[in-house]
């Protein structure tokens, strides 16, 4: 019997795991509970969890920056084993930084064309137009990057590991200086549409929940050092909550592209239409989209309203009702299998004399819905 | 021989001497003081103390050790006449040699503070993204390290170009081999020759301000102003 086993530094043609394996992996900052992860070769997961609890420290782990011990293997190729270390420049992933990194002295363009020079699965010419673009980076490529601020700084950096195009892509709180509107709008939503067309494992480290949510079906919580197996989101706003961290004033929503006309998207939701508008993403009819909705955008009638310039009109089902400590209430709605939720006053509740379990009218406008 | 002349080679043998030396310092020192900057030893306080030495010894010490060294009288001495064909003392070459070890520390400094500033966020990133390390060192840290490069090369250039203890030890006054402008100036000086004496001291006085001007300007235009990132303050700094 022949048996095969993960060279070190080298590719192998087993397909026994060909995603990122991690067993046993300490580092001095969490040499009581070692760590264990097994993701596949490719899909976008969230990382997040108190600050200080160790989310930069696994990345640097992961690509050999940080002196570890334990067993990764990266698509059949061992990467670190015990203490045997291969150099980070050989393992096949891209690490970007909190603090950008972007190489001095350069301009915007020469550190894209560095990136994209040492790739190992270089992007098609017009791919990096299209990137570019979406990034809104065009008008920056010749300034030297001294001179960018800090959120333009970050966007350059992801869109440098972009263009490099590992088949590992490991992001450390990539947008926090990045105008939120910005984000959710157009860089998100480019973001999925490109790991749609071109695959690889990603793990996008974030404090912003709302970006996690939109990018990754799954996610990584770490607290106190203690790394957790991939959890549904859900779960992980949970954990958010229970430690004070997390705003869960935005709700995840999945719909079925309908259309796209005017500006206008059509979405499928349980068999009622919805339209969003401001739309980024390349969809095509029959994608599932998701998007967040704020609680705060949502109004809710006990009639079906008559015609309205809000597009959106939502047949819900109040599930259960919450006091915020702020006076307002938080309604949990259930609409099509998916629950999402609405603040409104404490005036209009009582106005409107809501009961669980009772069907309601909810409506938002179709600018409302971030991350298309 | 017509002593202007004599000037004008003492002149061009020292411009030669001095650009030799910056061009072998910089092949040199771009991969010790990259190399340093790496390295996490405590061996590498020696080394850098080591490289330092020149700066704070009275050259006179440097250029008698130096002398023994090249002195056929012991192993070292007699294996570099061969390598070199020929003794090193009182020749071009013996300069060229001294002068690389004098002036050492005034290439390596700037580019290792410019390394510890950036170096290993740098090619961290560069790493991060796939690009080996010597790449990184010519793609990524030099083109950010570019004021510190020159003001390390200038300050090589100007600091040879006024060599005076070194040379005097080694070298001795050989016109046309040895005998560069400092030594030129001081023979003028116990010659009671003022007018000549003068004469040199002015054009290496000027030649120096006018290097040490040009560098700091490029320097400045290399490292851009009004900047909000943090990579480009520790270049700047080393150009003071």
């Amino acid at each position: 019997m022949e048996i095969t086993l993960p060279l070190f530094g080298t590719a192998s043609t087993t397909s026994d795991s060909t995603g990122l394996s991690v067993s046993g992996l300490v580092t001095p900052l969490n040499a009581a509970t070692p760590w264990q992860l097994e993701l596949p070769a490719s899909g976008i997961f969230g990382l997040t969890g108190p600050s200080g609890s160790g989310k930069s420290t696994l990345l640097a782990a992961l690509a050999g920056q940080r002196h570890c011990r334990g067993n990764i293997t990266f698509a059949n190729t061992v990467w670190l084993r015990g203490r045997r270390a291969l150099a980070t420049h050989k393992r096949t992933l891209s690490l970007g930084f909190q603090d950008s990194r972007l190489f001095a002295g350069q301009s915007v363009a020469d550190n894209l064309a560095l990136a994209r020079r040492y790739s190992r699965r270089p992007l098609p010419e017009e791919e990096c137009g299209r990137l570019l673009k979406a990034f809104g980076i065009e008008p920056l490529l010749h300034q030297p990057v001294e001179l960018l601020s800090g959120g333009e700084a970050q966007r350059v950096a992801v869109l440098r590991q972009l263009f490099n195009n590992a088949p590992l892509q490991l992001f450390d709180e990539p947008f926090s200086a990045v105008d939120r509107a910005q984000v959710l709008r157009r860089l998100l939503p480019t973001l999925r549409d490109f790991w749609a067309r071109y695959p690889a494992l990603v793990i996008w480290t974030s404090h912003d929940f709302d970006e996690i949510q939109l990018l990754a079906q799954r996610c990584l919580w770490m607290d106190s050092a203690n790394l957790s197996a991939p959890l549904s989101l859900p779960e992980i706003a949970q954990r958010l909550d229970s430690h004070g961290v997390g705003d869960s004033c935005r709700s995840r929503i999945e719909a079925r592209v309908e259309s796209l006309s005017d500006g206008l998207l059509t979405l499928d939701l349980g068999g009622i239409s919805i339209f969003a508008d401001r739309v980024a993403g390349h969809y095509r009819r029959g994608d599932t989209a998701a998007f967040l909705l704020e609680a705060g955008d949502i109004s809710l009638s006990v009639e079906k309203p008559g015609l309205s310039s809000i597009l959106n009109c939502l047949p819900v089902t109040l599930v259960a009702k919450q006091n915020l400590t702020d006076g307002r209430i938080r309604l949990q709605l259930a609409a099509a299998d998916q629950m999402f939720y609405a603040d409104i006053s404490r005036l209009s509740c009582e106005r409107l004399e809501l009961r669980e379990g009772t069907t309601y009218f909810a409506q938002f406008k179709a600018g409302s819905l971030a991350g298309l | 021989m017509n002593i202007a002349t004599a000037d004008w080679q003492a002149l061009w043998l020292t411009l030669k001497l001095a650009g030799l030396t910056t061009l072998l310092l910089f092949i040199i020192g771009v991969p010790l003081a990259w190399k340093l900057s790496q390295w996490q030893s405590r061996w590498r306080h020696g080394i850098e103390v080591l490289i330092t030495l020149p700066l704070v010894l009275p050259p006179t010490v440097l250029g008698f050790y130096l002398l023994l060294l090249f002195s056929l009288n012991y192993a070292p001495g007699q294996w570099l006449s061969q390598l070199f064909d020929g003794p090193l003392v009182f020749s071009f070459t013996g300069l060229v040699f001294a002068s690389v070890i004098y002036s050492l520390p005034f290439m390596v400094q700037p580019l290792l503070a410019a390394f510890n500033a950036n170096g290993q966020r740098l090619t961290q990133a560069a790493a991060a993204l796939g690009i080996p390390p010597w790449a990184a060192l010519l793609k990524v840290l030099l083109p950010a390290s570019r004021a510190a490069i020159v003001s390390a090369c200038a300050l090589t250039f100007a600091h040879t170009l006024g060599e005076f203890g070194v040379v005097l030890m080694i070298g001795g006054a050989i016109p046309g081999e040895t005998q560069v402008v400092s030594i030129a100036l001081y023979q003028h000086v116990e010659a009671m020759e003022y007018g000549a004496a003068h004469r040199l001291a002015l054009m290496l006085m000027g030649i120096t301000t006018v290097l040490l001007l040009a560098a700091r300007w490029l320097g400045y235009s290399l490292a851009p102003r009004g900047s909000n990132n943090e990579q480009a303050k520790p270049v700047m700094g080393v150009l003071g």
